[in-house]
């Protein structure tokens, strides 16, 4: 029944997106200066519609119909209600239902809140965009339908896997969503603009909410899976470069690159085409992510959906973004005039793409190198963390001065001020870099870079805001993003250089001492939980120096459908520092490895990021009421 | 006066940088080499039979004075270029590491050739 349903209402979704290109292209040539309404009502009914199809899907998750295949692929009648509705977009079809959601939603928003821009652009941004919902909608409704039944009807499902039964992954996909389909609709917009010659620097104001809004799901839905890998994972650490993570972290770079460039757009006229490549790069790049992800063609720790036919639906589906993309940029480039002066704000906005394009580059490389050594020579290479590290840190030094000095600089001028405050800032940085170092012994040259230059961002950048602040003309959302960013590196800095991380073998009742802590293995316990069994250990860490005791309780779970064995870290965060330790069984002894970390200052660097999405928001604030 | 007293903290400093000799840390090792049995960890994550194995081998390989990169160079040898995390420098993979420096100095040049047109 509920098969019927959604397949009934995606089809509606079709015809509702052909009319709404018909109705929109009878509209372009009416002279009439507003558009008609019923493309107004077409894009409600279709974005309500839309909605009611993803419900129908999440109501056969509550009630677990088996008779669909993805409920009973993905689903289990013991799960936990909370999973069983993110099982909803846990998966490949649920997910893709998600994506053309939102890309609906946003073509209606777009539509209703561009009033003051010229009609001809608006609607053929609409046209472009439901071009791309049919495009979603064929793919769902021919290749990966989640509403797909299946005969004789089985008596229970699958179930989800169990380190997807978190609640920090049951809203990781929606924010993450938000953010790289979101990006749609500036492509879109994009190509509409470059169809109408909607040049001016007016075009800007159109787009740029809808890029920050963009970036700061994005940054969300990055910051919700890091912390998920942290506590679930088991390793301890947030990021580990893995292609999956590098797909979320291209369309980022370009969206940050696309919303500094679009200040200078829009104030200066300037760059028109540059804003417009990036656009087009930034969707591009989330489209191709989905394709690495999906079609299984890269080896990584979160692949969950390969399938080498939708690789193939959705590599025709960018290839075809790419060559329409790039014949329109062809066919519409004019050369613009720049006058930039050296020591002016254009310039360091441009030092800021110049650098996102160069963090942009390295990370697509290192994601897809190993996909053409081996087609080419056949040989199988892995690009991890030391490769990133190594090309991207020490470059990270000099963006982030950029980033400290840039901002101060004024429009058009070609004047350097405050050369001395400069000194004085990085005197300041020295020193308390030196403090931290001598007081806490660290010895790599190349932290210490970081944690100079990153003092160097913050204190400018708080220096900035006070002068701003007495002048009466405080920039919140700048000073708070750079400052966090500011602070999130300093954060990763110090907690890389002062974690400690020690691995043992240990039986029950033992204790193992290391520096000023020791370990002791007090008690195991098997406990029954409804969708699982658990080993339960009970680890007692004492820090000498303090006297302090906490207790850690790692567990080893056994999850009955599907079966499968997991590694619960057990974590004690406090402002200063987590303690995290996992535990695991050795086969056919009484031992247990545990592995025992000291992570400082890991919640600040969450707050960072989360401080500096607050910037981006405040941004979009401020936007609204100026507009 | 400040000058001297930077001048005399620089120097400490940078003894406190340079003076330390550096012993290898197997885990840090470990960290950079791929579980092959394993999907997407590394021998430090891993508990499987041939995470414990490597592990042995890379304590072995530093009880025999090794230096870190003889150690990858091994592992890449004995069991194919997959299991480093860090490619290596070699001509398959130049353009890898290359690459990157050439965008960041195209762009250098070309942010610079945009600012020199100036009236």
């Amino acid at each position: 029944m509920l098969s019927n349903l959604g397949n009934s209402i995606l089809f509606l979704c079709v015809i509702l997106s052909l009319s709404i290109i018909y109705f929109a292209n009878q509209n372009l040539k009416t002279p009439e200066g507003k558009i008609s309404k019923i493309i107004y009502q077409f894009s409600l009914i279709q974005s309500c519609l839309i909605l009611v199809c993803f419900f129908t899907l999440i109501a056969a998750f509550i009630v677990s119909d088996f008779s669909l295949i993805n409920v009973y692929q993905n689903s289990h009648t013991s799960k936990p209600i909370l999973y069983k509705i993110s099982g909803t977009w846990g998966n490949h079809e649920g997910s893709l239902l998600l994506w053309a959601i939102i890309l609906t939603i946003f073509s209606f928003l777009f539509l209703v809140y561009n009033n003051n821009h010229p009609k001809k652009f608006r609607l053929l941004t609409l046209i472009v965009q439901n071009i791309l919902i049919l495009g979603f909608l064929f793919f769902i409704l021919f290749n990966s339908n989640p509403f797909s039944s299946i005969v004789p009807v089985p008596n229970e499902g699958l179930g989800l896997n169990p380190i997807l039964q978190d609640p920090a992954l049951a809203i990781h996909p929606p924010l993450l969503y938000i953010g790289f389909v979101g990006s749609s609709i500036y492509f879109s917009a994009a190509i509409a603009s470059l169809i109408s010659n909607y040049s001016s620097n007016s075009f800007s104001l159109s787009i740029k909410n809808w890029v920050l809004v963009s970036w700061c799901f994005q940054s969300l839905g990055i910051l919700v899976g890091s912390i998920w890998a942290y506590y679930e994972l088991g390793w301890g650490g947030f990021w580990f470069w893995d292609p999956v993570e590098n797909a979320s972290l291209l369309p980022w770079f370009a969206m940050t690159a696309l919303f500094h460039s679009l200040i200078v757009f829009e104030r200066r006229n300037i760059f028109y085409f540059w804003v417009i490549i990036l656009c087009l790069m930034t969707f591009i790049l989330s489209v191709m992510g989905t394709f690495l992800v999906r079609s299984g063609i890269l080896n990584s720790v979160h692949t969950f959906a390969s399938d080498p036919s939708r690789g193939l639906y959705i590599l025709s589906f960018l290839s075809l973004m790419i060559f329409v993309s790039i014949f329109l940029l062809f066919k519409k480039y004019k050369r613009e005039n720049y006058n930039i002066n050296q020591n002016s704000k254009e310039t360091f906005i441009l030092i800021n793409n110049w650098f996102m394009m160069f963090y942009l580059a390295t990370v697509l490389l290192g994601t897809i190198y190993p996909i053409f050594t081996d087609a080419i020579t056949n040989n199988q290479i892995s690009v991890g963390p030391p490769f990133y590290n190594t090309i991207i840190i020490p470059i990270a030094v000099i963006f982030l001065l950029f980033m400290a000095v840039g901002p101060r600089v004024k429009w058009i001028k070609n004047k350097f001020e405050d050369l001395k405050i400069y000194t004085f800032i990085l005197i300041g940085s020295l020193l308390i870099n030196f403090l931290i170092t001598y007081f806490l012994e660290s010895y790599s040259i190349l932290s210490n870079l970081i944690i100079i230059s990153a003092l160097f961002l913050i204190s400018s950048s708080l220096i900035d805001g006070i002068k701003e602040f007495k002048k009466k003309r405080l920039d919140y959302a700048r000073i708070i993003s750079h400052a966090s960013f500011g602070f999130l590196v300093l954060f990763i800095g110090l907690n890389d250089v002062f974690s400690i991380e020690k691995d043992y073998n240990i039986k029950l009742g033992e204790t193992k001492k290391f520096e000023n802590y020791s370990i002791k293995f007090q008690t195991l316990n098997l406990k029954e939980f409804s969708n699982y069994k658990a080993v339960v250990g009970e680890l007692e860490i004492l820090n000498t120096d303090t006297n302090k005791k906490n207790i850690l309780s790692p567990e080893i779970r056994i999850y009955d459908n599907p079966q499968t064995l997991t590694y619960e870290a057990s974590i004690k965060s406090s402002f200063l520092r987590d303690y995290y330790l996992t535990m695991s069984n050795i086969d056919r002894s009484d031992y247990y490895n545990i592995k025992f970390q000291k992570k400082p200052l890991m919640i600040w660097i969450w707050i960072s990021v989360v401080m500096i999405v607050i910037g981006g928001f405040l941004r979009i604030f401020t936007n609204a009421k100026s507009n | 006066m400040k000058f001297k007293l930077f001048l005399i903290l620089f120097v400490l400093y940078s003894q406190s940088i340079f003076s330390e000799e550096k012993k290898i840390d197997p885990n840090s090792i470990h960290k950079n080499l791929r579980c092959l049995v394993c999907q997407g960890q590394t021998i430090s994550d891993s508990n499987s039979d041939f995470a414990q194995t490597i592990k042995l081998v890379v304590k072995d390989l530093i009880d025999e004075g090794k230096t870190e990169e003889e150690i990858y160079s091994f592992m890449s040898d004995k069991y194919g270029e997959w299991i480093v995390f860090k490619p290596e420098l070699n001509m398959h993979n130049s353009l890898l590491w290359i690459l990157p420096y050439i965008v960041l100095i195209f762009g250098g040049f070309f942010i610079f050739s945009l600012i020199k047109k100036r009236h």
